[in-house]
């Protein structure tokens, strides 16, 4: 039994294909890479997978259990839990507030506030924000909003956690500290698929990659496997470097 | 909560409770009666609206089914509490049936169906109950205007008591989250359809039950009254003045309104509209917060200064 199955995956919006015939799998415990020009389907593969879109045709099954199609809200509760591309943080909460969401809802829902109060402290200490636990999330910086949206995701106790251009608009040095903290993620026991455009990114952090184009697999395989491969480098820097 | 809020708030009831007491005059008691018709009005609005972030523009339908069915009820034999009860039960009904699809639309869209649906109300209620409802003989006879603040008095402390629980609790910071951004909030396993209604129903119920002691409260008027849209209206723009989203904020927000109202009204008959319009405008350009908020924001800055001069104060905010 794999851990995330997905079969024959299909969505498309009006007459585009955004997502066609995908297939591919995870296993507990892998870093997987998704990587592809813009426009390749990245997010709306991951949109499908928590529920956010539905499938025209295909099935997503996790640990076993078929989720195609399940409301958006069920996803966490299952076990997947998600960050966005362009940050949706609670503006008005507090960082802590933020994250007691994911505590309080998510994969074990408690009526504890107190408890999930504490244990968001730890998520929050986690990615390096406890002394922003009281600061409202509208006044954290950009960096400072993509680690609240990954403790938030964390405090919902994920088995798969999706994470969708969270390097995207760091400088260097924070996107090393975010590589860092997505290995010690990995290493707790979470299974990581990472969206990402800049290829660069998800070399070093990837154990495996899986390459779209227009809403296709055109690549699967080791990060050096990837690298090397003519239709990989065909599609990101045209034909003549192929 | 702080000590001084406990302090405050229990100093607070205690003159609500003593107030007819002490002032034995009518239009006095009738004056803080209606504003405590408006606490609950803009309380239960501010459920919906400014805790779960759905501007529901057809409030005075609850209002007005809890006043219908209350009084037709109580008018046919049926004591009062089971009336007025019953009032709220079927204004849940109806939110429940309109919840489902109206909360299909979103935002503007959803604030134009939900005053759509209760101006059908509305006019048909107008069309169908078109003769004036009057309290029966032996009712005008012993009338007495102090159980009715007190009923109101209750109500008002019943519905500010369970948003306080409400919002303190599970469900309210999944509803706030709902406000805040519904997506990430359902990315993280909260079903906003199901706050949504939860809050719908709750603010309803509360609705219902202040129309049904607006029933008890008042003599003789068109049963379409209640169902009139400047209910929803006021109690709406009560909160956005006051601080949407706050417990304090529709509780100032309806004292400012009613006294306002009522010695503009003295001079002047319909110019509040003019002035409530006007300040609604500008509060919801300038102070998204409302009172509440300049409250805060004075206090930050006092802070600020007090600290630049090196002397220590301690603000306690009035918010919950």
């Amino acid at each position: 039994m794999h851990f995330l199955k997905v079969e024959r995956l299909c969505k498309s919006f009006g007459g585009l294909m955004a997502i066609h015939n995908l297939d591919f799998e995870i296993e507990e415990g892998e870093i997987v890479g998704l990587i592809g020009p813009n426009g390749s389907g990245k997010t709306t593969t991951l949109n499908l997978i928590t529920g956010f879109l539905k499938p025209d045709s295909g099935t997503i099954t996790f640990r076993g259990e078929d989720i195609t199609g399940l409301p958006r809200c069920r996803a966490c509760q299952k076990g997947i839990a998600r960050t966005f591309q362009l940050t949706k943080s609670f503006l008005n909460f507090t960082a802590l507030q933020n994250v007691m969401v994911g505590r309080v809802y998510g994969r074990e829902p408690t009526g504890n506030l107190r408890v999930a109060a504490e244990e968001s402290r730890a998520s929050l200490q986690r990615v390096g924000l406890l002394d922003k636990a009281e600061a409202l999330a509208k006044d954290l910086t950009l960096m400072e909003r993509k680690r609240l949206e990954l403790a938030r995701a964390l405090a919902a106790k994920p088995r798969l956690l999706l994470l969708d251009e969270l390097m995207a608009g760091l400088n260097p040095g924070e996107a090393e500290e975010a590589m860092q903290l997505i290995k010690q993620i990995r290493d707790s026991g979470i299974t990581i698929l990472v969206v990402e455009h800049i290829v660069k990114a998800i070399l070093g952090l990837s154990d495996r990659i899986i390459v779209l184009d227009y809403g296709e697999k055109i690549a699967e395989g080791l990060p050096e496997e990837i690298v090397h491969n003519p239709r990989v480098i065909e599609v990101y820097l045209g034909k003549a470097h192929a | 909560m702080g000590r001084k809020q406990v302090i405050f708030i229990a100093l607070l009831i205690a003159i609500l409770v003593l107030l007819p007491v002490v002032v034995k005059k009518d239009n006095i008691i009738n004056l803080a009666l209606l504003v405590l018709l408006y606490i609950c009005l803009a309380s239960s609005w501010n459920i919906l609206g400014g805790y779960t972030g759905q501007t529901n523009l057809g409030h005075a339908a609850f209002f007005g089914l809890g006043a219908l069915s209350t009084r037709f009820l109580w008018m046919s034999g049926w004591s009062l509490l089971p009336s007025v009860l019953a009032g709220g039960l079927l204004a849940v009904a109806f939110a429940l049936l309109i919840g489902i699809p109206a909360f299909r639309l979103r935002g503007v869209y959803f604030a134009i169906g939900t005053l759509a649906l209760a101006q059908i109300l509305y006019i048909t209620v107008g069309n169908v109950f078109s003769d004036i409802s009057s309290l029966r003989p032996q009712d005008l006879a012993t009338y007495q205007l102090v159980p009715r603040y007190y009923f109101f008095l209750v109500l008002a402390l019943l519905i500010t008591g369970t948003t306080y629980l409400l919002v303190n609790s599970k469900l309210g910071l999944g509803m706030m989250a709902v406000r805040e951004e519904e997506e990430a909030a359902e990315s993280l396993g909260v079903s906003a359809l199901k706050h949504k209604l939860l809050a719908l129903s709750i603010s309803a119920f509360f609705a219902g039950l202040s129309g049904g002691a607006f029933a008890y409260y008042h003599v003789g008027y068109y049963p379409r009254f209640p169902f009139s849209p400047e209910w929803t209206f006021d109690s709406m723009m009560m909160v956005y003045i006051g601080g949407a989203g706050t417990i304090i904020g529709p509780i100032i927000g309806a004292l400012f309104f009613v006294v306002v109202r009522e010695l503009l009204a003295l001079k002047l008959v319909e110019l509040h509209l003019i002035v409530f319009g006007i300040l609604f405008i500008l509060v919801v350009l300038f102070l998204p917060g409302g009172f509440v908020e300049a409250w805060k924001k004075m206090q930050a800055a006092f802070a600020r200064r007090s600290k630049e001069r090196g002397v220590k104060v301690s603000f306690q905010t009035t918010d919950d």
